[in-house]
């Protein structure tokens, strides 16, 4: 990580972490649950109410280079967990560079953290 | 009733004792009562039998009270849930360990991997697994150079009794390294298999036989 | 191993009808390395007897189930210093016996310990009707507890509601044999004259 770091605008964290979430063998992204449980202990708060975008971090350092996405994900028990990290990795891969084609290629990081 | 030899009755440890006029006090005479109940005073006395009967009275409202409780068996299931919801936004989930080959930045956490490892290696009759750690080789790489790719495995097992190890041993390996490629796709580079415990088979029939 | 299993000195601590094939070291070990579905088992295999602990010595089941809920949360964060030294159960009746201890100081700081031994016992002999009648025995019993001191009640408790040794007594509430002991008889004497029995 350096200094001077530029997270993504929301709408394209949602983008990918729609993408994300189609991809067959996600349960869903992590810690989405976890802000479900929390909201459901407790009072929601103006801002944590249904946060689609739980689970997926992207940065970059400066307006030229690549987004560094990081998605954790829960996967289906069925399913092998490697097929699904590398599916979601090129399913958003894939997205970005569709949308938007001009920016350099991202890096992908995808860590399952849970299996359901 | 109890359990280990007491000293001599100590009485100031009973601060506010108070002494019957029979001479005694309170608190060895109750004492007596539940550890020597053939002590001739304590039938012969009328004090003795007064205290003692007070000490009886309170007995048996307590067994009440432990009927009654029986009686109303505490449901847990509400409780059970609560406890675990809370547990689930506190996980430990340990390091994340690689998935596929060395170039992809794929992941998986170590407490995931482990519970896929454990249930694998249960699927060997007898088998429980303990203890399971995963360590990333790249991660502790060499002066040397990283020659060493993929995951170790360190896994505690105990095992049934009267069965051969190594059989066994090589049995459980081929598990875990099936269910590591078929389940998660983790390369894993080694694995050490420490059997910490035997256990007698059903049809040894004996309680802790093994140690 | 088998040392530890024997130490859980209270026969209901393990159910036998929710007894997993999978025995509590193991699933604390597990639990230990985050597995919270190991975690779980041991919850639901604990939570009746821990409960029924809590609910004796606090007197009150909302209570009791916040005092075991807080405590197997504290058990979860503590579980990777947990070596197994005592079986899971008696580490966690532990637990549960200090969260209720600080739970009853909490509620009544300003009793002092003599004021168990102050009960106007003539007050109860009065009544015939309430010594033939066993439940109102036991609703006295329940009543009279509230005028133990924190440690008295506790002790008491333990020993006679739940059997334990003066020894597992001492350990799990952090006092001496000799103490229990002295806070043991000074409940049951406070007990006794509460229900009229004596005096």
């Amino acid at each position: 990580m350096t200094a001077h770091t530029t997270t993504a605008p929301t709408a394209l964290i949602k983008e990918v972490a729609d993408t994300a979430e189609g991809v067959p063998g996600v349960a869903f992204l992590r810690p989405g649950v976890t802000d479900r449980l929390r909201s459901a202990l407790s009072r929601p708060g103006p801002g944590t109410t249904g946060t689609p975008t739980a689970g997926v971090r992207m940065v970059r350092s400066d307006g030229d280079s690549p987004w560094c996405v990081e998605i954790h994900l829960v996967a289906l028990r069925r399913t092998r967990a490697l097929d699904v990290a590398r599916a979601v990795r090129d399913a958003v891969e894939h997205h970005l560079l569709a949308v938007h084609p001009a920016q350099a290629a991202p890096r992908v990081t995808v860590t399952v953290t849970g299996r359901v | 009733m109890t359990d280990r030899t007491d000293p001599p009755n100590d009485t100031s440890a009973h601060g506010d004792d108070e002494l019957l006029p029979c001479g005694r006090p309170l608190s060895q005479v109750w004492d007596d009562w539940e550890r020597h109940p053939d002590d001739t005073h304590l039938h012969a006395c009328p004090h003795c039998r007064d205290a003692v009967r007070g000490l009886d009275q309170l007995e048996t409202a307590v067994r009440d009270l432990r009927n009654e409780e029986a009686d109303s068996a505490l449901d847990t299931t509400t409780l059970t849930r609560r406890v675990m919801d809370l547990v689930r936004l506190e996980l430990r989930p340990g390091r994340p360990l690689p998935l596929g080959g060395p170039a992809e930045d794929l992941w998986v956490m170590e407490a995931v991997a482990a519970r896929v490892l454990r249930a694998a290696v249960e699927s060997v009759t007898g088998v429980r697994a303990g203890s399971c750690r995963l360590r990333d080789l790249r991660a502790d790489e060499t002066a040397d150079g990283a020659m060493d790719q993929g995951v170790a495995v360190c896994l505690d097992i105990h095992a049934p009794a009267g069965v051969s190890i190594p059989y066994l041993a090589e049995q459980v390996r081929e598990r875990l390294l099936e269910a590591a490629d078929r389940e998660l796709g983790m390369a894993i580079a080694a694995v050490d298999i420490r059997v910490t415990d035997l256990v007698p088979t059903p049809a040894d029939g004996q309680e802790g036989g093994a140690r | 191993m088998a040392g530890a299993r024997r130490q859980t000195a209270s026969p209901d601590t393990v159910p036998p009808d929710s007894r997993g094939d999978t025995d509590d070291a193991l699933l604390a070990v597990r639990a230990a390395e985050g597995d919270e579905d190991a975690f779980a088992v041991l919850v639901q295999r604990h939570a009746p007897a821990l409960l029924g602990l809590a609910v004796r010595l606090l007197g009150s089941q909302a209570e009791g189930e916040d005092a075991v809920q807080d405590a197997f949360l504290s058990a979860w964060r503590r579980l990777p210093e947990f070596r197994g030294q005592a079986s899971f159960g008696t580490w966690t009746y532990r637990i549960v016996t200090n969260r209720c201890l600080n739970v009853l100081r909490a509620r009544r700081p300003a009793v002092p310990l003599e004021a168990a031994a102050d009960v106007p016992a003539a007050e109860y002999s009065t009544s015939p009707a309430r010594i033939t009648e066993a439940r109102d025995a036991v609703r006295e019993l329940r009543e009279a507890l509230d005028l133990l001191s924190v440690e008295q009640r506790a002790c008491w408790v333990l020993r006679e509601l739940d059997g334990q040794s003066y020894e597992f007594i001492a350990d799990a509430v952090g006092i001496s044999q000799d103490a229990v002991r002295a806070r043991v008889f000074r409940a049951r004497r406070c007990l006794t004259q509460a229900l009229g029995a004596w005096r």
